[in-house]
């Protein structure tokens, strides 16, 4: 009986400390960047039937070449360059990614300086991304100066109706995918600069541990993450 | 108790400034081969596989490196990756069946 019992209590299931190893903050960080993963491959399901539908000999109108959409690069007017504007959207949520992991390198030494001047170079990543969504969002509702006649209609740009690029989808799945990805990284902005406040005010130094910069750490890396499922379905492919 | 003392060992032992700059530079050559693949192939199914396959392996090094999942206990990291790997089977059984929807749809 007694040999019984202190087997069980060797087993990482029989309570008292985490089975996975990690606190319970961050496992459950895990559990809600798993959901929000099903989220977004939801969305990515959506977009693809709908891509495939436009795709056949039958459809009436046929999906818009990205490379014919995105082709914009501020203060470069008249020029084609497609790609170009959301490569250099990667790269800027690649280093911010890498600043925030860098932050976190500087939390296990427990290095208040290093921490606040990464989740601050962090931080201006998240906004300069947003600055370019939003730049590419007001190029993609204007449109062209040409626009497009529709069913006898002139159309310029688009919206959640019709644009002048390709089937209302088209445009439809553009603002609601984007534009998820573009609010969780808002939300990131936001939850970065209450630890940047937190760092500087010197509460993770008095718990004697960085394990929220950590948390926050795991969901950045999340949106970077989907950034690169959305940066491969809507532009390259 | 051991246990959980290798664990800290392992988790400042693998994130080194080292290992995340590599890793920042492995991504960048990942994302500067998807732009030069752009232009120099015509668009086709094959080119569409190379894309997806270049987006599963900087996934790989993003969850693997900066989310840490390479050295978290194998437990935690199944419960994670398992899920996602029978979504991803759903979603392209899906989009394979999908396709067919347009010969119904359009048809119709």
């Amino acid at each position: 009986m007694s040999e019984l019992a202190v087997q069980n209590s060797n087993s990482p299931w029989s309570g008292g400390k985490s089975p996975f190893n990690v606190s319970y903050g961050k496992l459950m960080m895990w559990i809600f960047l798993l959901s929000d993963a099903f989220t977004f491959s939801s969305l990515l399901t959506a977009y693809g039937c709908q891509r495939f539908l436009a795709a056949s000999d039958f459809a009436p109108m046929k999906w818009p070449d990205p490379s014919k959409v995105f082709n914009h690069f501020p203060f470069l007017h008249g020029m084609e360059l497609p790609l170009l504007f959301v490569s250099l959207m990667t790269f800027i949520l690649i280093f911010s990614s890498v600043t925030m992991v860098l932050a976190v390198e500087a939390g296990h030494r427990n290095d208040k300086k290093d921490v606040s001047y990464y989740m601050f170079l962090t931080i201006i990543g998240g906004i300069a991304f947003l600055s370019c969504q939003a730049w590419e969002w007001t190029k993609f509702i204007q449109g062209s100066h040409e626009g497009r006649i529709i069913d006898g209609v002139k159309v310029f740009g688009a919206n959640l109706n019709i644009n002048e690029y390709g089937p209302a989808a088209f445009a439809d799945l553009f603002f609601i995918v984007t534009g998820f990805h573009g609010f969780h990284v808002l939300s990131g902005v936001v939850l970065n600069i209450v630890i940047y406040v937190n760092v500087q005010s010197g509460t993770y130094e008095r718990r004697g541990h960085y394990e929220m910069v950590e948390k926050v750490g795991l969901y950045w890396h999340f949106v970077d993450l989907v950034w690169v499922f959305v940066f491969t379905f809507f532009y390259l492919i | 108790m051991e246990h959980t003392e290798n664990h800290h060992n392992n988790e400042h032992g693998a994130l080194t400034k080292k290992t995340i700059w590599a890793t920042f530079w492995l991504l960048l050559a990942i994302t500067v081969i998807d732009f030069a693949i752009y232009f120099m192939m015509p668009a086709s199914g094959i080119r569409n596989f190379i894309f997806i396959g270049l987006g599963v392996v900087k996934s790989y090094f993003i969850v693997g490196i900066f989310m840490h999942m390479k050295y978290e206990v194998v437990r935690l990291s199944s419960m994670i990756i398992l899920p996602m790997a029978f979504i991803l089977a759903l979603i392209a059984a899906l989009l394979y069946e999908g396709d067919r929807w347009s010969i119904i749809k359009w048809i119709e």
